[in-house]
């Protein structure tokens, strides 16, 4: 049914969106190790840690890296199932797919013969898992950022780290109002497939969503000009400003130290 | 087309955010001055909706599905500059939220995708747009084109960026360290997926929605009073960009052409000796690509290789000299060979 | 005495032409709770729009404090800080009013904007969240918010100003029954001594309860009635006309059976 197909992917997707952002709100505000700490330390902590990764060489080096994350993760009482999910969600299942051809056609030192002839190659092997177990780390520290760190706090940590207050304004109020148009695109699919009997040409869908996008597209334009006015009335004046109440205690030191020393252990292994 | 972390080294990861920065600079600024106090309420609902624009699902005729972007549609809606910073906060909540696309390559993706597309896609709608009524075909067409081109100059750059990780960046023995594949394999292949798909789902959707747009809500459509002097300035630029592509003919040729020879065969052509000027300064000038031959690629690939570069200088060039004179009190509206037109965004 | 707000021969008419409000001439006094009736497309919103100097008429003029409201006299000044502390709105559209991450950052901005030291946003933010009972809503973000929960976190961002008028663009369209007598109990309790109230609504049901003066606006979008509450309530013609109360027929077997339907409640 390829119309239904249409319809039924698209609900599934922004479905899946709307979850996902609820239930990472979740998690980042539930008791666990990494939610304690201040939200600037694990900004800049885990930049370093994602740097680190970037600058690793060595398959062990990024292994002992993936199982540091993972001890994270449980310790801030993400489940791992989910974690690993959420992880492994599409990206690094793609890049295992770019990845294989590497495995046969990079030149170098023999590592799988079969008969006789050599297939993967030791250079080819290796290229393939370090590019893999990077995308993975780089990623489970990106992801575990977002689930241990309520949103505002992580704004507020932006704020701080001096980015331009217009970007983080303008951030924050997109966040906001990316889960209100999912819903109420999510609401004109469904509404669309219960109406629909049988199957509909590629065509009809298409013309669809263009009427669809368009028409959400101008509610958005309307959209921005009562919010512009709501602001006003309450006395905007280009700037929008935040309470944020951001206190480093003991552990965020302790924290900072241990990533500190981390980084370096994992750097100094690099340059052996 | 989203480079998630690990594809690039961090130095590359670092020189393209250093390359985005003044476009976010310049970006900021004008879209300050144009939309004031609205930028912040404004930016945030249209970035919002590109974001679930992005999320669709679209299938084409004849049965695949893909995803667009809409960068250009949201440069022609907004402006070219508020595009700029709209899909760099789409791409930032992206990398944060869904891991789609790396935060270290996050300046790598908004060079591409949020300022390549919006304002090569802009550039070619206004050049192939300009004159026209908001309802006109040929703005419908300007937008399809705009947006077609802006994904695909896109994608030559994504592309360029993952293939020369392997030539800069690998272990003694050769290894690469990220993306694994050159510029020979990296651009057919992210050109061909682009050109043949991902091309024609942009195009499809900034057309369905420009054309409905055009129906109902024409005041969106940015239009400005006519200009004659830009009529056939994308005559031009298509001329260039198929010459471009029509460059590796040469190598069909043999022999140099004539005076262009080197000092030995000057000699063995049967001169009998090479003049001593000749002799002196040749190969003064270390030329950063030597025979329009770039490291590790294929001469083909080379050859348009060095001609867009080449193209892209010129055209640069010509811009500049092309402001500095506007400055110096030229009137505006004179043909400018290369000259990019007075952005109102 | 000086009145609050004055407009004389307003007309507005939106951007394509169509009109919105025609020749309205009011004058509110310190004080009063006024009930803005009419149909939808009658201009409600335009009007309290235009009170709350958001947008500006085409044609006569609205004053504020004696002042007149211009696109000029609110573009800078410490005049437009005391308007906007002074007077506020909360819209219809809770999706438009509360664009803030979360409840504690939507109900801190007005204060943070009219530049209170730190302690004294925290401390007006808490005091109105608690005034309208929506502490433990605190960090939820406005999509995590029931319609009735949105509509109190949007009173809550306009009363942290502390202001002097409230505006109310149809506090209890669209709310379930429970939420509209919560809005409506609040508005009864809001302090009436020298604050001045102004709401559009369709409910005829809580005017009388709420207001003590009614504008009525008629699909012609000019002022068709102003007076007290039972001026016009009972008279059932007028509501019919100015399409405030509707008529019905249904059958019962061979009758037909018409009806008005009035609002009668007991008390």
């Amino acid at each position: 049914m390829k119309g239904e197909g249409f319809l039924t992917r698209n609900i599934s997707a922004l479905t899946r969106a709307m979850e996902s952002i609820l239930l990472s709100e979740d998690l980042a505000r539930a008791p666990g190790l990494l939610q304690g700490l201040d939200a600037r330390i694990k900004v800049v902590t885990f930049l370093l840690f994602i740097v680190t990764v970037g600058l690793a060489k060595s398959l062990p080096v990024l292994g002992g890296i993936c199982l540091l994350v993972l001890a994270l993760a449980f310790l801030s009482r993400i489940p791992l199932g989910f974690f690993l999910k959420r992880v492994m969600l599409f990206i690094p299942i793609f890049t295992a797919v770019i990845a294989i051809p590497a495995l046969f056609i990079t030149p170098g030192d023999s590592l799988v013969t079969i008969a006789g002839k050599t297939v993967i190659t030791e250079q080819g092997a290796r290229t393939a898992g370090l590019l893999v177990l990077r995308v993975v780390d780089s990623l489970s520290f990106g992801v575990l950022l977002m689930l241990t760190t309520p949103w505002t706090r992580l704004l507020g940590a932006l704020r701080w780290l001096r980015l331009p207050s217009l970007f983080v304004a303008i951030l924050s109020m997109t966040y906001r109002y990316i889960f209100l148009l999912l819903h109420t695109a999510n609401n004109m699919f469904m509404a669309r497939r219960s109406r629909t009997v049988g199957r509909l040409s590629g065509g009809e869908n298409r013309r669809w969503l263009g009427r669809t996008l368009t028409t959400t597209l101008a509610k958005s334009h309307h959209l921005s000009e009562e919010i512009y006015l709501a602001m006003l009335s309450r006395g905007y004046r280009g700037e929008v400003l935040a309470l944020d109440n951001l206190s480093l205690r003991r552990r965020d030191f302790f924290w900072g130290a241990f990533a500190l020393v981390a980084a370096s252990v994992l750097l100094w292994l690099n340059l052996q | 087309m989203h480079i998630p972390d690990g594809y690039i080294s961090p130095a590359t990861a670092g020189t393209m955010y250093a390359l985005t920065v003044p476009f976010w600079y310049v970006a900021s600024r004008r879209v300050r001055q144009a939309l004031t106090q609205r930028t912040v309420p404004v930016l945030a609902v249209f970035a919002a909706f590109s974001f679930i624009l992005q999320m669709f699902n679209v299938p084409l005729p004849g049965g695949t599905t893909g995803h667009a972007v809409g960068g250009t549609l949201l440069a022609i809606v907004l402006g070219p500059w508020a595009a700029v910073l709209g899909i760099t906060v789409v791409l930032a909540i992206q990398a944060l939220f869904f891991g789609d696309g790396g935060i270290l390559a996050l300046g790598a993706n908004c060079f591409n995708m949020a300022v390549v597309l919006p304002l090569v896609g802009y550039f070619v709608y206004k050049v192939v747009s300009s004159g026209s009524e908001a309802t006109s075909s040929r703005r419908l067409l300007a937008a399809v084109m705009g947006s077609y081109m802006a994904i695909n100059v896109a994608a030559f750059f994504t592309a360029l960026e993952l293939g020369v990780q392997p030539h800069f960046f690998h272990t003694a023995d050769g290894t690469p360290l990220y993306a694994p594949y050159g510029l020979n394999e990296a651009l057919p292949a992210m050109m061909g997926g682009h050109l043949i798909i991902a091309g024609p789902i942009e195009a499809l959707v900034t057309g369905l929605v420009f054309a409905y747009l055009q129906r109902s809500h024409s005041s969106l459509i940015m239009a400005e009073a006519p200009r004659k002097s830009e009529g056939k300035l994308w005559l031009l630029w298509g001329a260039l960009a198929l010459v471009a592509f029509a460059t590796p003919l040469g190598l069909l040729a043999s022999g140099t052409a004539w005076g262009e020879w080197a000092s030995e065969e000057l000699k063995g052509l049967g001169l009998g000796f090479i003049p001593r000027g000749l002799e002196r300064f040749e190969g003064w000038w270390p030329a950063p690509v030597p025979d329009y031959g770039w490291p590790k690629m294929g001469a083909v690939i080379g050859y348009i290789l060095s001609a867009f570069v080449g193209v892209a200088l010129v055209a640069f060039l010509c811009w500049g000299v092309g402001r500095r004179l506007s400055r110096r009190g030229l009137p505006r509206g004179e043909p400018s060979l290369g000259g990019l037109p007075k952005d109102e965004g | 005495m000086g009145y609050i707000f004055e407009a004389r021969n307003l007309s507005y008419t939106y951007p394509g032409g169509i009109p919105a409000l025609r020749e309205v001439n009011l004058a509110i006094a310190p004080g009063e709770r006024v009930a803005l009736l009419g149909a939808n497309g009658s201009g409600k919103s335009t009007l309290l729009k235009l009170l709350d100097g958001l947008i500006f008429p085409t044609s006569g003029e609205v004053f504020a404090f004696g002042k007149v409201i211009s696109e000029k006299a609110l573009k800078e000044g410490p005049f437009v800080q005391e308007f906007r502390r002074r007077v506020g709105l909360v819209f219809q559209d809770p999706d438009a009013q509360l664009f803030s991450p979360t409840v504690w950052d939507e109900v801190t901005f007005g204060p943070l904007q009219l530049q209170c030291s730190r302690d004294e946003v925290a401390s007006r933010a808490m005091e109105t969240m608690d005034l309208l009972g929506i502490g433990h809503l605190r960090e939820r973000p406005p999509y995590r918010l029931s319609t009735g929960e949105k509509k109190k976190v949007a009173l809550a961002s306009v009363l942290s100003l502390r202001p002097e008028v409230l505006l109310l663009d149809e506090p209890t369209t669209g709310l379930d029954p429970r939420s509209q007598g919560n809005v409506i109990d609040f508005l009864m309790r809001w302090p009436s001594r020298g604050k001045t109230l102004v709401l559009s609504t369709q409910d005829l049901d809580m005017v009388d309860e709420v207001a003590n003066r009614v504008l009525v606006l008629g699909e012609g979008h000019r002022i068709v009635a102003d007076g007290k509450p039972e001026e016009f309530l009972s008279q059932t013609d007028f509501l019919l006309r100015t399409n405030l109360i509707h008529e019905h027929s249904h059958r019962h077997q061979e009758m037909v059976h018409r009806h008005r339907h009035l609002h009668e409640h007991q008390h």
